[in-house]
């Protein structure tokens, strides 16, 4: 936590180099930012810590001239300033590292650092713009190649591009947006050498981030934000993990407890239902994206997976619902082993599935109402038999689902996307709740929904966990999680960490393992 | 923005907008013809009156109009159903030749009396053009390759293939042409005057195909593959497969079409047989929206417009003035599309 570099020291008076004051933005139905103050010294390394949603991101395309804030001010150097454009940023100082790269993949370096400068040269040859780029380079101690094309380099290469692309514009402050992420633990170290450099200059880095450890090691002072607003701002030196912990997700958790059984309802299977042994899986783009992953799912319960979006949980929804082969390991179902990859083999087994991105998975939006409520039982008579598809029959089973989720259809035949979208999510999860006899896997079910529709979401799960289906409940919102779960499970890059009884978890413990910490390093 | 006036755009068109759209476009293509040709010092209802009399009052005008007809309805089918899965294939021109070219095959090679030989050519035309589209098809299946330029650029290959044999290897030796092989032995029977039966089996294939999406379960797969990839993927449909066999069907129906033209219109291969057929099956798709009954309506439409051309082509006008009437049909069609996702809202007005 000492940085082993000299630290700039600011001469006292001196001017913050940014500050912002009384920050608000609004979306429709939603505040993104509310009154936050933000000060950033010269020479120091300022982290923004929050969960999603926390409204680090709104706050920073405020900064950088992308969004214009309701209300509040920015001063930059002591001087007031308005951002019309993200160009006027850039002029007063102001770069920001993206956490994915706009970089142009088929341009060499040297030209993507090029790209959009007031001072590039008019005519400049290929040799010429790399001769510069290399002197950016060395005046920077940013080493890239500049006649590579960025398609040639590692992500760790290309975020140096990115960085030096913004020091070029001589950037006094640089934001970056995650980015440990992307990198390896010896691309992060190069990094934080690098920004160590930056700041000792007198510069200023605004990191955002959720992994409590790297912030400690990193920043010299944290500010946490929490649904738009800004809780705390703290010297590095006076915090410790477990308070970051509870200041990042230490809401006032509503006990709203919906994990006691009504009598009658089906009791927690001795036997699990559905078992991931050692499994593995890559992302889409080949990655590994799910290290060694053994859970249990058993029948009548409810097993939470906490966890900061895009460290697995897309993968592992696909996996437990047969949309992704696995790399290695097994998936037991009810005893016998499955093939990976066979969607139709999970459904037809009583694998139901609500996905994250209803909209972009589990509908066809431009398709009729009926035919979007039968994707599951088409196959199945009165519908389909003889290679058939019924259409009248479609459409009562549709009625049929449509009344038990309570939407009201008015055309069976018009698109689905012209229901709202929590009307969506309902008849989605009870296209779902009728074949998920075995388990239902919920991604993110109440994302995106008001709190009627949320409620009407969590009662549906809890019907089918009664009704004897095992429940994978992904979300970001621990409340549900709290809620619902008999068990939690937290995935933290691609690791499933501990899947703790919820009567034996705390929301501290919780925050720790989302931000990396494994309960055991805690306790040491 | 207009005071008072706001643009709101629907993510869903309703199909009766995108129809008065597709008239207004034609309307709009028509007034501006008649106002060229008024300039051109023509007299342009005279004409109109002259096309559609040239057209429909004599049975010579009825059969070069049906004969037009055929192979608009097949190109659009052919391009309607591929388009089911989301595929465009701009190759039918290329499908219609090589199945002309497997007819022409057969029709000059094979001996045999009609009734065997006639569904033969059928079934060889079929096969040429599914083998025509069968490397676009296992590319984009299988390398994610982009089916459009694939499919474009083999319609050169194939047009090089049918004139190289029509004014080669097989062209007549005892007749006059040097650019076209000799006349097939057997021909598609007649169905009304000179139009051959090709007419109705075209009318029936787009009603089949219609049929065949709308009520079977291989169907409903294949539309909902076509509409959402990933919630096919999800419902645990074989899209692949899917966009195989629909991608081999759109070329095959493109084949027939050349073997229907070859056999029962044209009976001898030449170079300009396809005729643009397989282009202008693009348009015959994208006015009737992909649907396989609408194609044989704009199937008709296409063959009057086109017809229309070669009976004013006799009054001294150009013939590529109707093929510029049609690129500006389809032009101000996809405008027409476009603008049927918009509708204007007044200000304060809370209708969403």
């Amino acid at each position: 936590m000492n940085a082993t570099q000299d630290r700039y020291i600011a001469a006292p008076g001196t001017a913050p180099l940014v500050q912002l004051k009384g920050i608000a933005k609004y979306f429709p139905g939603v505040v993104a930012n509310q009154d936050v103050d933000l000060d950033v010294l010269p020479g120091e390394i300022h982290a923004l810590l929050g969960e999603n949603g926390a409204g680090k991101s709104t706050l920073m395309n405020i900064l950088t001239g992308i969004y214009q804030p309701d209300a509040g001010e920015i001063t930059i150097d002591g001087y007031a300033k308005e951002f019309a454009t993200p160009l006027d940023a850039i002029a007063a100082g102001i770069g920001m590292v993206h956490q994915h790269f706009k970089l142009v993949q088929a341009f060499t370096v040297a030209e993507n650092i090029h790209l959009g400068w007031s001072e590039t040269p008019r005519l400049a040859s290929a040799r010429k713009l790399e001769a510069r780029t290399k002197a950016l380079a060395e005046r920077f101690n940013l080493h890239v190649r500049a006649d590579a094309r960025i398609n040639e380099l590692s992500t760790g290469e290309q975020q140096r591009v990115e960085i030096l692309r913004v020091l070029a514009r001589e950037a006094r402050i640089l934001i970056l947006d995650e980015p440990t992420a992307v990198l390896t633990p010896a691309e992060a170290r190069e990094l934080f050498k690098a920004l160590r450099e930056f700041t000792s200059r007198g510069n200023a880095v605004i990191f955002i981030s959720h992994k409590l450890d790297e912030v400690l090691e990193i920043s010299d002072r944290i500010t946490i934000l929490r649904g738009g607003r800004r809780i705390a701002t703290h010297d590095t030196s006076e915090c410790n993990p477990r308070m970051l912990a509870r200041l990042m997700v230490g809401r006032d958790i509503v006990l709203a407890d919906m994990r006691q059984r009504p009598p009658g309802a089906a009791p927690r299977s001795a036997e699990p239902i559905l078992r991931l042994e050692s499994v593995s899986a890559l992302d889409d783009g080949g990655k590994t994206a799910l290290h060694d992953i053994t859970l249990d799912i058993h029948a009548g319960e409810i097993v939470g997976i906490a966890g900061v979006a895009g460290n697995g949980q897309r993968e592992l929804s696909h996996v437990l619902t047969g949309l992704r082969r696995i790399a290695s390991g097994r998936i037991v179902v009810d005893g016998a082993p499955i093939g990976a990859g066979d969607a139709a083999a999970f459904s037809e087994l009583g694998i139901g599935h609500i996905p994250e991105d209803r909209l972009r998975s589990g509908l066809a939006p431009a398709m009729s109402v009926a035919i979007n409520a039968v994707m599951r039982e088409y196959k199945k008579p009165p519908i389909g038999s003889g290679g058939l598809y019924r259409s009248g029959a479609a459409t009562l089973l549709a009625r049929e689902i449509a009344k038990a989720a309570d939407v009201a259809v008015p055309d069976f035949a018009m698109p689905v996307r012209n229901l709202s979208g929590g009307n969506q999510q309902r008849l989605v999860a009870r296209r779902e709740m009728r074949i998920a006899h075995k388990v239902l896997v919920a991604a993110y079910p109440s994302r995106g929904l008001d709190v009627g529709a949320i409620n009407t979401m969590l009662r549906y799960i809890v019907e089918l966990r009664d009704a004897g289906a095992g429940i994978v409940l992904i979300s970001e919102d621990l409340e549900e999680l709290l809620n619902l779960s008999d068990r939690i499970a937290v995935l933290y890059e691609g690791r499933l960490m501990g899947a703790l009884e919820n009567d034996k978890i705390d929301v501290e413990q919780i925050g720790l393992l989302m931000g990396g910490r494994t309960v055991r390093k805690e306790a040491a | 923005m207009l005071q008072g006036l706001r643009l709101q755009r629907l993510p869903s068109v309703q199909p009766g907008i995108a129809l008065a759209m597709r008239a207004l476009a034609i309307a709009i293509v028509v007034l501006a013809a008649s106002i060229a040709l008024l300039v051109a010092g023509e007299d342009p209802i005279a004409l109109g009156a002259q096309l559609v009399s040239a057209t429909f009052s004599s049975t010579f005008g009825m059969e070069d109009f049906g004969l037009l007809v055929i192979p608009l309805i097949l190109t659009g089918l052919s391009v309607a159903v591929g388009q089911q899965i989301g595929i465009w294939n701009i190759g039918a021109e290329g499908q219609f030749l090589v199945g002309a070219f497997a007819a022409t095959a057969v029709g000059l090679f094979v001996p045999g009396p009609a009734w065997l030989i006639l569904p033969l050519i059928i079934a060889a035309g079929a096969l040429g053009g599914v083998v025509w589209i069968l490397v676009p098809t296992l590319a984009r299946a299988f390398v994610g390759v982009n089916e459009l330029i694939t499919t474009l650029l083999l319609n050169f290959v194939a047009a090089l293939l049918v004139y190289y044999v029509s004014t080669g290897p097989w062209r007549d030796r005892v007749g006059m042409s040097n650019s076209s092989t000799p006349r097939i032995t057997v021909e598609m029977p007649e169905f009304w005057g000179l139009i051959h039966w090709g007419l109705p089996i075209a009318i029936l294939m787009a009603l089949a195909a219609a049929a065949i999406l709308a009520f079977s379960r291989w169907g409903y797969e294949v539309r909902l593959s076509g509409s959402n990839p990933s919630a096919a993927a999800y419902a645990g449909i074989a899209v692949r497969r899917h966009i195989i066999t629909v991608m081999l069907l759109s070329g095959l129906i493109a084949g027939v079409a050349g073997a229907f033209e070859l056999a029962g219109t044209v009976h001898r291969l030449q170079g300009g047989i396809s005729n643009n057929f397989g282009y202008l099956g693009i348009m015959v798709a994208v006015l009737a929206r992909n649907s396989c009954v609408g194609v044989i309506f704009t199937g008709i439409l296409m063959a009057f417009i086109l017809n229309s051309g070669i009976i004013l082509q006799t009054q001294g006008i150009t013939t590529s003035a109707v093929l510029a009437m049609t690129g500006a049909i389809l032009f101000l069609t996809a405008i027409g599309d476009e603008l049927a996702h918009y509708r204007i809202l007044r200000a304060g007005s809370t209708r969403a």
